[in-house]
């Protein structure tokens, strides 16, 4: 009896949960499926009356959105693994080996997490401008993978001191390298560990807006955040193309997420398996 | 297999790094073309079609120039411009607005074009408003690539329904919005504006009370020399201000900027709307027609209204390296073909005085603005303080102090006596 | 290989990057703190002292946000906490469709706060917002509420706003730790016949205990300096009463041009966090969050 009260009470509560967290991604698929008029038009329609895909069409017609969708995907691709490849050997040193000066930089890994960003935004605009950088997808790649280092490494150390030592070692002791048993022996075992990093890293990159409107000029080198801050006009905000770039803009990384979230969660609880 | 696995990974890595460091280098073309950088301040995709439509053309008839335009996003883009300029990036044509001239100046950011206005055959036609809005000390930095006026519009038919007539003074534009104001159906009758730029509404008011005591030349003061926020006439206009909010305004318009007060006359909220010619297209686009038309601004006790054309335009970079191919180029923009073509297209008033003969602007919603230009003794044009660099900071000033004035926060002599210190300052400095 | 070669291959990229990349322009960043900086007039850039905090502390624009900033992290915390809480509690056990009910509810954190920002501030509009609608069908209110533009509204609406954005955050760590709790831990609770609450205080949470540290340590620090979820959603207003410091100090960079004042609020940021650090791993005693 009281087992099931428990039970009811949890499925009413993950349903309400759910309405909760699907309602404002329903509200805006619908907004961007509604035509132009009935979106400003009482009373709300939660259906729209005419569905049409003139938002999008609309959106690809005035802007460049599938080249911004590319630049999106190239500039976070491309950033999170190079973060991966550079945290995975900085995390590695930092969870095998003891040696003067370790713990200062853990702490300077760590104090980057607190550093508000903005305050480096005009160093960091004359820094680049300096190394021809502006107006240059380079220059977001670099930021990127400079911001997500300390976490990715931070991250990715709790992950490789949770696999035994003796692991690599038998393989250096069959003559592999260190370098090789890391690819060969480590790697391999800590693959969900490696993939949220990645996942976490992606979506950090194809979400950034301020820099990529501070360093990126060209139309033609934009990103998506970029493109929809565009939609705020001068008199309005452009819903219609609001929610149809939002639409589109969300869809990379909700699948990314549905379809891993397992795998997210696997390595977590990887790295959350203390001794 | 799974070292297979691993080689495979590795592969792809190194292959899609690879293709980001190419990617990433490329853009920059060797050739003898002269490109010219411009920038744009009040972007939206929209405006950036028309812009780039213009500007191809031009490329068109001029092969041995490359034009590339950068177009930020509207909230970041005057920022954008002040980094660049600032940072010595390589920009022939920026923007200009009649809010920021003053500031370009002083850094030195930008050319007076005097020197090439002087041998421009069009140059004759450029109406004086046009030349006002972009001259600071006496010199012009910027032709404008279109006017903005503050005029009225208004829903028609729920005038028709109540028997109602455009208000033409700002106490009957109080009694006409009451009348209008039906919170329970959600309807109110003025489209306040208490967030960004909420100035505009304020400084027309106590302008229209102040009537001919403004001096017409240095506009935030009187002719006595007292800021126009001193005068009893001032308190006047702001007790009508207040009772526009409390009684004929949706509450929460107190954070209302442009986008909140132009959507809540779009989507049928409001009744009365205030604002600048280039809202035209989003009211033609969202309402269905004969819902809405337009009316001259209103005018103060003294039957007067002031009023003042806003604009931005293109200025040219004073470190340009290419100052003739980027002249070339704003006088093509500026040409009374190509500017007229884009101010229709666009929703401006034309440079050009010329074009206000077209059939375009006598009909229609614009015919208003036309109207009020042929009773100058009425609507008096005033020169907007723009040559103040603390202009440019006037809006958040004004609006912070007046929202606090909205919740009750600081009473109405506090917050006169605040304006009147800010100008008064703003004084000082500028004679400094 | 020896290990010297080893560490300093392994290291020096990462080093040398965050060293050039981030401290030193941060440092640069942290001067303009002690000057006249405004892109306004750089022409005369020059050293104020500390002219630029006393500013600050003199704008009743700062004092609100900081009083904000507080009320923003404290709730949004609590809230966000509770709720992950609770919802990785009922999903740590599997259940059919567990999998698919993850990636629905998940989701949320893999958006962008400025994205969440624009989609809040559309469905908390007050004249054509969908809540308003919501609320008033069903008859819990009469009149529309300016949940934006009404100072005591303005700040509930964008920690609501928040706390929708990050329960996932909350929830994902916590079930990833909850599932690394081992299951003999509970046969031993059951078998002395401890109920599922004393269950959930003796063993669970004690378990779990670094991940909530960790977890709340740095998502305290995220939700304190993040300011594009505001900046989305009202950029301050009414009248400054939603600012926090992080989007105060943007408003100050975007709109003023003012690095000075903006570099002045992120030096106050940092004297916080660190304070805040502190004094949250002396309370908890928990040296090794750091190890999240």
């Amino acid at each position: 009896m009281k087992k099931n009260i428990f039970r009811s009470g949890k499925i009413i509560y993950l349903a309400i949960y759910l309405l909760i967290m699907i309602f404002p991604l329903y509200w805006i698929v619908i907004t961007s499926l509604k035509p132009q008029k009935e979106i400003f038009s009482f009373p709300l329609k939660y259906w729209p009356e005419h569905m049409t895909l003139d938002n999008y069409i609309h959106i690809f017609k005035i802007s460049k959105f599938h080249i911004y969708i590319g630049n999106s995907l190239l500039v976070s691709i491309v950033s999170a693994l190079i973060v991966l490849v550079i945290a995975t050997l900085s995390a590695y040193v930092m969870a095998r080996f003891t040696f003067r000066g370790h713990k200062q930089i853990m702490m300077a890994f760590i104090a980057t997490q607190m550093l508000p960003g903005f305050v480096a935004l005009a160093p960091l605009y004359l820094m680049m401008s300096s190394m021809n950088l502006i107006n240059n997808r380079m220059s977001l790649i670099l930021m990127y993978t400079v911001t997500l280092i300390p976490f990715t490494t931070i991250m990715l150390r709790g992950f490789f001191q949770r696999i035994p030592a003796s692991l690599e070692e038998a393989a250096m002791i069959d003559g592999c390298s260190r370098w090789s048993a890391l690819l060969r022996i480590i790697i391999p075992v800590m693959l969900p560990g490696i993939a949220s990093s990645f996942i976490f890293a992606f979506v950090q990159n194809w979400n950034e807006l301020f820099l990529a409107v501070m360093f990126i000029d060209n139309d033609s080198l934009k990103t998506l955040p970029v493109a929809m801050n565009s939609f705020i006009l001068k008199f309005d905000v452009d819903w219609g193309a609001m929610s149809a770039g939002a639409v589109l803009s969300i869809i990379p990384t909700v699948l990314i997420f549905a379809f891993a979230q397992k795998f997210i969660v696997e390595g977590l609880t990887q790295g959350a398996e203390k001794g | 297999m799974r070292l297979k696995k691993m080689k495979a990974i590795t592969l792809l890595l190194s292959a899609v790094l690879t293709v980001g460091l190419i990617a990433g280098c490329g853009g920059k073309q060797a050739s003898d073309k002269v490109t010219i950088r411009m920038i744009e301040s009040l972007t939206s995709p929209k405006r950036t079609e028309l812009i780039q439509a213009m500007l191809d053309k031009f490329q068109e008839d001029n092969p041995n120039i490359k034009v590339e335009l950068i177009s930020p996003p509207f909230d970041q883009a005057d920022n954008k411009i002040r980094t660049m300029l600032g940072s010595k990036e390589e920009i022939d044509i920026l923007e200009v607005r009649d809010l920021n001239v003053a500031e370009f100046v002083n850094n030195g950011y930008i050319e007076p074009l005097d020197a090439y206005t002087d041998k421009w055959s069009d140059f004759a036609t450029v109406s004086a408003v046009s030349k006002s809005v972009g001259t600071v000390g006496g010199k012009m930095y910027f032709l404008p690539n279109g006017l903005y006026q503050r005029q009225m519009f208004y829903r028609a038919d729920w005038f028709k329904e109540k028997g109602l007539n455009p208000p033409t003074t700002w106490e009957e534009l109080y009694e006409t919005a009451k009348k209008l104001t039906d919170p329970s159906k959600n309807r109110f009758g003025f489209s306040f504006r208490g967030g960004a730029g909420s100035n505009g509404t304020t400084d027309s008011m106590i302008l229209a009370y102040n009537g001919d005591k403004v001096n017409l030349e240095d506009s935030m003061f009187t002719k006595d020399g007292a800021t126009i926020y001193s005068t009893p006439e001032a308190k006047a206009a702001m007790e009508l201000y207040l009772k526009l909010y409390k009684d004929a305004s949706p509450p929460d318009s107190i954070n209302w900027g442009f986008q909140e007060q132009v959507q809540a006359f779009t989507s049928g909220v409001t009744a009365i709307l205030l604002q600048d010619p280039d809202v035209i297209q989003s009211l033609q686009e969202k309402m269905e027609e004969g819902t809405w038309a337009t009316a001259p601004l209103q005018t103060g006790p003294t039957g007067k209204a002031l009023f003042a054309a806003g604009g931005a335009g293109w200025g040219m970079s004073s470190k340009s390296k290419h100052k003739e191919e980027a002249w070339k180029l704003i006088e093509y923009l500026s040409s009374p073909e190509v500017n007229t073509k884009f101010s229709k297209d666009y929703g401006l008033i034309p440079l050009h005085t010329t074009a206000t003969e077209d059939e375009f602007f006598k009909t229609g919603p614009y015919k208003t603005l036309i109207d009020m230009s042929d009773k100058p003794d009425t609507f008096v044009n005033y020169k907007p303080a723009f040559e103040y660099p603390g202009n440019g900071q006037w809006g958040q000033v004004a609006m912070e102090t007046g929202q606090a004035l909205l919740l009750n926060k600081a009473t109405l002599d506090e917050t006169l006596k605040k304006w009147d210190s800010y100008w008064v300052e703003q004084k000082a400095n500028l004679k400094q | 290989m020896n290990n010297r070669k080893i560490i300093l291959t392994g290291l020096i990229p990462a080093l040398l990057l965050v060293l050039v990349f981030t401290y030193y322009p941060f440092l640069r960043g942290i001067i303009m703190a002690f000057q006249e900086y405004k892109l306004f007039n750089l022409s005369n850039v020059h050293f104020i002292g500390i002219d630029n905090f006393k500013n600050a502390f003199q704008d009743p624009k700062f004092i609100m946000a900081l009083q904000n900033s507080a009320y923003w992290v404290f709730c949004s915390l609590i809230l966000q906490f509770l709720l992950g809480l609770t919802l990785a509690l009922m999903l740590k056990r599997k259940f059919r469709g567990r999998g698919i009910y993850q990636g629905l509810v998940f989701y949320s954190w893999a958006l962008s706060g400025f994205l969440i920002g624009m989609i809040w501030k559309w469905m908390f509009n007050s004249q054509i917002g969908v809540i308003n609608d919501l609320l008033l069908r069903i008859g819990l209110i009469h009149q529309r509420i300016g949940f934006l533009s009404e100072q005591k509204w303005a700040m509930m609406s964008v920690i609501i706003a928040n706390v929708w954005y990050g329960v996932a955050f909350f929830a994902i760590m916590l079930l990833a730790a909850l599932q690394s709790v081992p299951s003999e831990l509970y046969e031993a609770a059951e078998m002395d016949g401890a109920g599922g609450v004393r269950r959930l205080w003796n063993i669970t949470l004690p378990y779990i205990k670094p991940t909530i540290i960790s977890t709340l340590m740095l998502r305290a620090i995220w939700i304190f300096n993040d300011p594009s979820l505001i900046y989305g959603l009202t950029n301050g207003g009414p009248a400054g009463s939603t600012h926090i410091l992080s989007s105060l100090m943007l408003e100050h960079i975007i709109y003023g041009g003012d690095y000075g004042a903006a570099s002045a609020i992120g030096i106050i940021m940092i004297v916080i966090l660190l304070l805040y650090t502190i004094f949250f791993l002396s309370v908890t005693k928990a040296e090794k969050a750091g190890e999240f």
